[in-house]
């Protein structure tokens, strides 16, 4: 019934300032998880630059209330959310991160409105994960529906289990009580309708009219975005380099986070 | 010897145990792993990664939930994978792993345990088929009460009708009696009937929440003149009070509203036998945009029990068995309220004293409006022989000849010219040879329903396309694309009231007011509340619709692309008009006068964005980026759409 205002948007998209720097880098989590992905990339930025985290609506703490399947039905809206965090924030010259999905998010929101960024850094990026003819993205389109039955079928039993306990973590003192039990566990209809509209996007025209400079970071090894789609990307993408990170599968933020942010580093 | 006895322990334990590095790839297993997957080890050390060993789904959720949390917390429990093994069945099983701390950060790995669970899984599986099912039968209850309540409504409707015009004929005073009598029960049991619909529909989950205008002092004001008579009746004093600081004029949803207040203050008088029934309406919380009011209905009636309080709101269900005897009723009011203010946000509170009487309160968050809203005109039952139509022109179409007569008396009482046709077929007969202004349309008639009949209505070719009043057995709060789909332009639930036909032909006649038709309330896409969900992946328009009537006849695509062409300019034009002044009604105007047109051509993205542009003005009137951004938005469209037919 209510609608949400400006001094919402920090709450519904748990939106988490850091860093002592004041040009803005925006990390956008992918599907699955929420921020806390880049909880061992930002500290390396920290210093220089402000740093923007937040959670898509439907992961993480964002306001699941705010969620409904005919809202979120492609990725459009995400990216418009990502303009009105950015304009709630005033940031301007932005350099926006984006992990997995959240690449294409990104180019979506720069399609819509290019001033507000200055360059984009692009893990895992697919701009479409169904194979085509002349364009091989890694999946058939029937191993993503049966993602998409597996699923319908399975979720409940997975989402329940990913939720992190809450214990004193001796081995990991560094993550102390912040994580929630909300990180990789969500509801599974939301779950459910985020993959959807994922894995069957196809945003192959999108990229094309990306200006501003990109870094594309591939994994070898990636079982969601190929070395190949890596490829593809960063030939669309007129000013774009492609890096490939000798990390494997698709979360080199987490499995090799020096590798990554060094890498990032370069590029700025 | 002990190490060996380890090994042993490790190698043939009761559960299967798998070590991988970082990036998946299998460092050992143990041979009860190996025996279940029909692998030998050597097949799977160092030569496949964990994760190819799970269906394509495992391996996505492997990438993006589990391996991140590992990461995240070092451990995982218990989580399900399918297994494939070499023979391509599955093993269903759990997942335990850990990580195994390294000084050099670069070469961790983990240890999984792995647990065969395929029994308890064919167990749950059949849990899970037994539980689809009794939910499927539970439906198709559900569907069966639904239909057997739509049936009821169409002989209803008759009795309904002919009790009201039986009322208004010379009768004495016994005849006066039985026809009160038939009226009150047929209205009682139409009541009954509704509520089942709601409810059902409820439990579909098909009733969405509208944001519409309204002015709570005109809703009030009707519910007190309709609950007076019964009040009067039984001797009890109604009352109803709105505090002084009150905002008037709202947006929210004033029929769900009514539907709460009506069955709050409709039981309250039932159960109340002498003494006072009252309706108060507060400010709970006021900010510079919402106001959240608070609602009470208060009685003295015969109260609650306190051990029956928690049962009140289920279905069927009242305090006790005697309760329903004494009283009637189905018991569903409460659950329907209560399942409405959850729709809000809200909830139904109760306090109650057995034998002292009841108090029923909830909040409802609204938005105020920016400008105020008039209260509509009540309309008398003198107005209604008195309102002039001279020369509208009217078309009744139905299969049921008790229909017909009923609809066709009250057309007589209030003077109106009209033609009659029993088929779909005879209808497009009449409307091929004379004019009408308004047809007034059964949607369930055999051979050709009611929906084909208005397809091929909008189809010939007229001078002046009439507007299409559609009578449907479906209840009222039913969001249906279906009819804008078959260009029907409004519609009307049977059993209807006279003065609900009357309204809405006035409203045809003076289209001015249209607005305030139920075609702009109910044929509404559900909207978001916050952000603009407007897809630009979509195109503008096209011709498809125009192509298929044409019928492969260019003379006539031409036609229609030019005329749809002019219609455009004009509303460009309206369009620049309205937001100039930030003329709602105006704005209102052109959506529903464009919506034909726009529904020919597709052009979604622009109708969305016309909605859109009514929201923020009603709702956000101050927020002037947003309004200048979507300006823009219905600007391009305009010129997208208006050169492309051009170009076409």
């Amino acid at each position: 019934m209510k609608t949400s205002n400006h001094k919402d948007i920090d709450r519904i998209f748990n939106v988490n300032i850091r860093g002592n720097g004041t040009r803005p880098m925006l990390f956008a989590h992918g599907y699955g998880c929420d921020q806390n992905m880049f909880r061992f990339i930002y500290p390396y930025f920290e210093k220089d630059y402000k740093i923007i985290l937040f959670d898509y609506i439907g992961s993480g703490k964002s306001d699941l209330s705010e969620y409904s399947n005919e809202k979120y039905n492609s990725l459009d809206n995400y990216a418009d959310d990502i303009i009105t965090i950015c304009n709630h924030l005033k940031l301007k010259d932005i350099i926006f991160v984006g992990h997995s999905v959240s690449a294409m998010i990104g180019v979506l929101a720069f399609n819509k409105s290019p001033q507000l960024f200055s360059k984009m850094i692009m893990i895992g990026p697919s701009p479409r994960y169904i194979n085509d003819i002349d364009y091989n993205g890694g999946f058939e389109e029937s191993s993503i529906m049966e993602l998409l039955e597996t699923l319908d079928s399975n979720y409940l039993g997975w989402s329940k289990s990913m939720a992190p306990v809450i214990m004193g973590n001796s081995d990991k003192p560094h993550l102390g009580e912040e994580l929630s039990n909300s990180f990789c566990s969500t509801d599974p209809e939301i779950a459910k309708n985020f993959a959807r509209v994922t894995f069957l996007s196809d945003n192959r025209q999108d990229i094309k009219k990306v200006t501003v400079p990109c870094l594309i970071l591939q994994c070898k090894n990636d079982v969601i975005a190929p070395v190949e789609v890596g490829e593809y990307t960063s030939k669309s993408i007129k000013n774009s380099t492609l890096k490939i990170l000798n990390a494997t599968g698709h979360c080199p933020n987490l499995s090799a986070p020096e590798e990554t942010a060094e890498a990032i580093e370069q590029f700025l | 010897m002990r190490l060996k006895s380890a090994l042993d322990l490790y190698d043939n334990a009761p559960c299967g145990s798998v070590s991988f590095q970082n990036d998946g790839l299998i460092l050992d297993i143990n041979k009860t792993l190996a025996v279940w997957l029909g692998y030998s080890k050597e097949e799977l050390i160092r030569k496949r990664t964990l994760p190819s060993l799970f269906k394509i789904g495992g391996q996505i959720f492997f990438e993006t939930h589990f391996f991140p949390l590992i990461k995240m917390q070092g451990f995982i429990k218990e989580v399900y994978f399918d297994i494939v093994k070499k023979d391509k069945s599955t093993l269903h099983s759990l997942i335990n792993v850990r990580e195994i701390p390294h000084s050099d950060n670069q070469n961790i790995s983990y240890q999984a345990t792995i647990l065969d669970i395929s029994d308890r899984w064919h167990y749950e599986n059949e849990l899970l088929k037994a539980k689809q099912l009794a939910e499927a039968e539970s439906k198709a209850k559900a569907d069966f009460l639904a239909t057997i309540s739509h049936e009821i409504r169409t002989p209803l409707n008759s009795i309904l009708g002919i009790g009201n015009l039986l009322h208004q004929t010379p009768l004495n005073k016994n005849q006066k009696e039985y026809a009160r009598l038939l009226l009150h029960s047929s209205e009682h049991l139409l009541s009954l009937v509704n509520n089942l619909l709601d409810l059902s529909k409820l439990e579909a989950k098909k009733i969405v929440l509208e944001h519409v205008p309204f002015n709570i002092v005109e809703l009030t004001n009707i519910l007190q003149q309709t609950f007076s008579v019964r009040a009067n009746e039984k001797g009890i004093k109604l009352s109803v009070e709105i505090q002084e600081n009150t905002p008037h004029s709202l947006i929210g949803d004033p029929v769900k509203l009514n539907q709460i207040l009506t069955n709050l203050i409709g039981n309250a008088i039932k159960f109340t036998k002498k003494g006072m029934v009252s309706l108060s309406i507060s400010v709970e919380k006021n900010t510079k945009s919402e106001v959240c009011l608070h609602f009470k209905v208060k009685d003295t009636g015969i109260g609650i029990p306190k051990e029956k309080l928690e049962f009140i709101f289920q279905e069927f269900s009242q305090a006790s068995y005697d309760v329903s005897v004494e009283f009637g009723g189905t018991g569903l009011g409460l659950t329907i309220s209560k399942k409405l203010l959850e729709m809000h946000q809200s909830n139904l509170n109760v306090t109650s004293e057995l034998n002292v009487g009841s108090e029923f309160s909830f909040n409802i968050w609204y938005t105020k409006s920016q400008t105020s809203i008039p209260k509509k005109e009540t309309i008398g039952t003198d107005n209604l022989k008195n309102h002039n139509f001279n020369s509208l022109k009217v078309l009744v179409v139905d299969d049921n000849p008790a229909n017909i007569f009923i609809a066709a008396q009250y057309l007589d009482l209030w003077k109106i010219t009209y033609k009659t046709a029993n088929s779909g077929l005879k209808a497009i007969n009449l409307i091929k040879k004379y004019d009408f202004d308004i047809i007034l349309l059964d949607l369930q008639m055999p051979k050709m329903n009611g929906y084909e009949v208005a397809k091929k209505i909008r189809k010939l070719k007229l001078n002046l396309q009439p507007v299409i009043i559609a009578f449907s057995a479906s209840a009222k709060s039913e969001v249906s694309s279906e009819l804008l789909e078959a260009g029907i332009n409004d519609h009307l639930p049977k059993p209807f009231q006279p003065i609900q036909l009357f309204e809405l032909l006035r409203d045809c006649q003076n289209p001015i007011k249209k607005k305030n038709s139920l075609y702009s309330k109910s044929i509404k896409k559900p909207k978001n509340n916050t952000i603009t969900s407007i897809k630009t992946n979509v195109e503008s328009f096209n011709l498809e619709r125009f192509q298929k009537m044409a019928n492969n006849k260019p003379e006539y695509l031409k036609k229609f692309r030019l005329s749809t062409l002019d219609a455009l300019i004009s509303y460009q034009k309206d369009f620049k008009k309205a937001i100039k002044t930030k003329d709602i009604n105006a704005l209102s105007d052109l959506i529903h006068k464009s919506t034909m047109s726009l529904y020919y051509i597709q052009a979604d993205p622009l109708s969305d964005l016309l909605n859109e542009c009514r929201r923020i003005l009603t709702e956000e009137p101050e927020n002037k980026s947003l309004i200048i951004k979507n300006k823009k938005k219905i600007k391009d469209e305009f010129t997208i759409i208006i050169n492309g037919l051009k170009k076409e």
